[in-house]
């Protein structure tokens, strides 16, 4: 055996090591989400079963359905994401491009808030939601999404935009376009790829966000993320209906992730390679 | 001829913090002329251009294009067309959307457009690659694109930074011969920024000669040459540069290593100077200045002697008659109207 066949035997084997512990997971509640509740707890564990569709006919048109949660976390997301990225591009845009005073402390204070602990922040939040009376409502929940993702959209989108030659837009302005012209025809093409990137992960961190929605929503607003817990009770623990729930919650992202697939990939390299890229 | 385009600059000064890119500059390009800015990198040339095109602002003096105030407009509003050095194309369109983006800005209608870029990309012959991506181009392509660019809209002024910079040789030649071509058929009032003073040579009308940010001379390229108005320009010029030795001045004559050379130039007195003589000018003759023939660089049509003269290294370029062998001495002199004098102090044109 060659060094060479060698080197990829082992980079193979590593990888299938760690794709199996990533995907186990995943298997095994689509599995159980397709069992009933006996087999699920079956000892050892039942590899080959009935399926039924069962759990999810349960979760989505039972008495507990989560189809309004999974609109919930539909709204809270969407709206996270649109009001985040009307923000962000023009924001990262200016701090690629303009030069103004404090232009180096916004960039790091952009930066220091990805660094705060998120519990830490979580009793200030809530008690300010309660005294302007937001708790449990979109606006609240979308309010405390946007203090986390908008600077993580502009730290993302801010290496971009710096990718574009000055001379793209100083040529755009002989040509006669004003500066909103300019950023809307020539640069914004030009990053369609980061902001699809951008889009993805802030619709996905507010999709998957747990813990804050657990404390600041409610009976009115509750994302499929704080639903899930419906099925878990001081009794019994509903695994199957769980199981089922997981995977709905999964679907959206999975999809998004194929679809997105090419500029995720891009998107990682350009961050690793520029590191970020502030000036 | 176009009567437009006629731009003036009046004591213009850029600061960038404390260093000055330009200071104090004053020229007029007239209608229709192809004016070059020359000079080597970090001398203010492209600044200046910069400043014309509305995309720097002088920290003091102003800029007039036809007799108009333009110093604080915006270059969106300048009605001036650039070609880049790296041809700043728009890479998410075709060709076509390229060329026809000005128009598009000045709000012209499809109808109107359509024909306009296609006369553009015909004028440099990119007609056939109207529907590429910039990214499909080669770099000679690139390059007529962004010429096409600048031409369709028919701007007042059209400038060129360093436009042939980034093509290989044999491609730059053809282009500077077009590019000729192009302006004179247009009639427009070109700028064109440079550091190869071949370039400026073969294209300009007249040309303005940029040292440490301020302008050394201006005049028509032969002018320049013929009489550069300080040792920096005249070293500056012609390739192989002008030979400039430390000379001492006599009754008439110039005391190089100890040889008399005779100038129809009289300065008065005895005093130390440059005299300069272009490596062209050198001639070899029975009767002259010792020289030692250190290298020969053929260059097929003349040689480019390397010689040395009493410790003094001089260039001379010989086309005919016998070619020394390295290593022999010659014996070489220089007509007295070839002969250039420098004040050593002032650097200036005696």
């Amino acid at each position: 055996m060659t060094g060479k066949q060698f080197r990829l035997i082992a980079i193979v084997a590593i990888s299938v090591l760690f794709l199996a512990a990533w995907i186990f997971p995943i298997v095994w509640s689509v599995l159980n989400s397709l069992k009933t509740d006996g087999d699920v707890l079956a000892y050892p564990p039942k590899l080959i079963f009935a399926p039924t569709l069962d759990a999810y006919r349960d979760v989505l048109f039972g008495s507990a359905s989560i189809l309004p949660n999974l609109v919930s976390s539909f709204i809270i997301s969407i709206g996270t994401t649109v009001i985040t990225m009307l923000m962000a591009v023009p924001a990262a845009y200016a701090l690629a491009r303009l030069r103004f005073r404090g232009k180096a402390f916004a960039g790091f204070y952009v930066l220091a808030t990805q660094m705060l602990p998120p519990v830490g922040i979580i009793i200030p939040y809530f008690l300010i939601l309660r005294n302007i009376g937001w708790i449990d409502t979109y606006q609240g929940i979308i309010l405390i999404y946007l203090s986390f993702s908008l600077p993580f959209a502009i730290w993302l989108l801010v290496s971009y935009f710096e990718d574009i030659p000055f001379e793209m837009e100083e040529a755009a302005y002989l040509d006669g376009a004003s500066r909103l012209r300019t950023l809307w025809r020539i640069i914004i093409p030009q990053v369609r790829g980061g902001i699809a990137v951008t889009i993805v992960f802030v619709f996905l961190n507010a999709w998957n966000e747990f813990l804050f929605a657990v404390v600041l929503s409610g009976n009115t607003v509750r994302p499929v993320t704080v639903a899930m817990f419906n099925f878990v009770s001081v009794e019994q623990t509903l695994w199957a209906k769980l199981a089922a729930v997981s995977v709905l919650a999964m679907l959206p992202v999975v999809i998004l992730g194929i679809v997105a697939q090419k500029h995720i990939v891009k998107g990682l390299t350009v961050g690793a390679v520029k590191g970020g890229g502030r000036r | 001829m176009s009567t437009r385009g006629k731009v003036r600059f009046d004591g213009i000064v850029k600061m960038h913090g404390s260093f000055a890119a330009l200071k104090g500059v004053d020229f007029e390009i007239e209608p229709g002329e192809f004016f070059a800015l020359l000079g080597p990198s970090g001398s203010g040339k492209s600044t200046t251009l910069r400043i014309l095109a509305g995309l720097d602002m002088p920290t003091s003096g102003r800029v007039f294009v036809d007799g108009q105030d333009v110093t604080a407009m915006d270059a969106q509003d300048r009605d001036i067309a650039m070609v880049f050095q790296s041809y700043a194309l728009y890479p998410h369109m075709t060709v076509f959307e390229n060329i026809a983006f000005p128009l598009e800005m000045a709000k012209l209608s499809k109808a109107e457009i359509a024909p306009s870029v296609t006369d553009a990309a015909r004028k440099v012959k990119i007609d056939h690659l109207l529907d590429r991506k910039p990214g499909q181009l080669s770099g000679g392509q690139q390059q007529r694109c962004a010429l096409a660019r600048a031409i369709v809209r028919k701007a007042r002024l059209f400038l060129l930074d360093e436009p042939l910079s980034n093509l290989d040789a044999k491609l730059r030649l053809e282009t500077r011969a077009e590019l000729k071509k192009l302006q004179r058929s247009l009639g427009v009032t070109a700028v064109y920024v440079t550091h190869d003073q071949e370039e400026a040579m073969t294209l300009a009308d007249r040309m303005a000669v940029f040292m440490a940010g301020e302008i050394q001379q201006i005049g028509r390229p032969a002018e320049v040459f013929a009489k550069p108005n300080s040792i920096d320009v005249a070293a500056f010029i012609g390739s192989p540069p002008m030979n400039l030795i430390p000379a001492r001045y006599a009754e008439g004559d110039v005391i190089v290593s100890g040889q008399r050379l005779k100038t129809t130039l009289q300065v008065g007195g005895e005093r130390d100077l440059v005299v300069g003589i272009r490596p062209g000018a050198v001639r070899m003759v029975p009767d002259g200045i010792p020289a030692t023939v250190e290298l020969i660089e053929d260059l097929g049509d003349s040689v480019i002697l390397d010689l040395d003269c009493g410790g003094t290294p001089i260039r001379a370029r010989v086309s005919d008659g016998d070619i020394p062998r390295e290593g022999q001495t010659i014996t070489v002199t220089a007509r007295p109207q070839d002969i250039h004098l420098f004040d050593a102090t002032t650097r200036k044109r005696l």
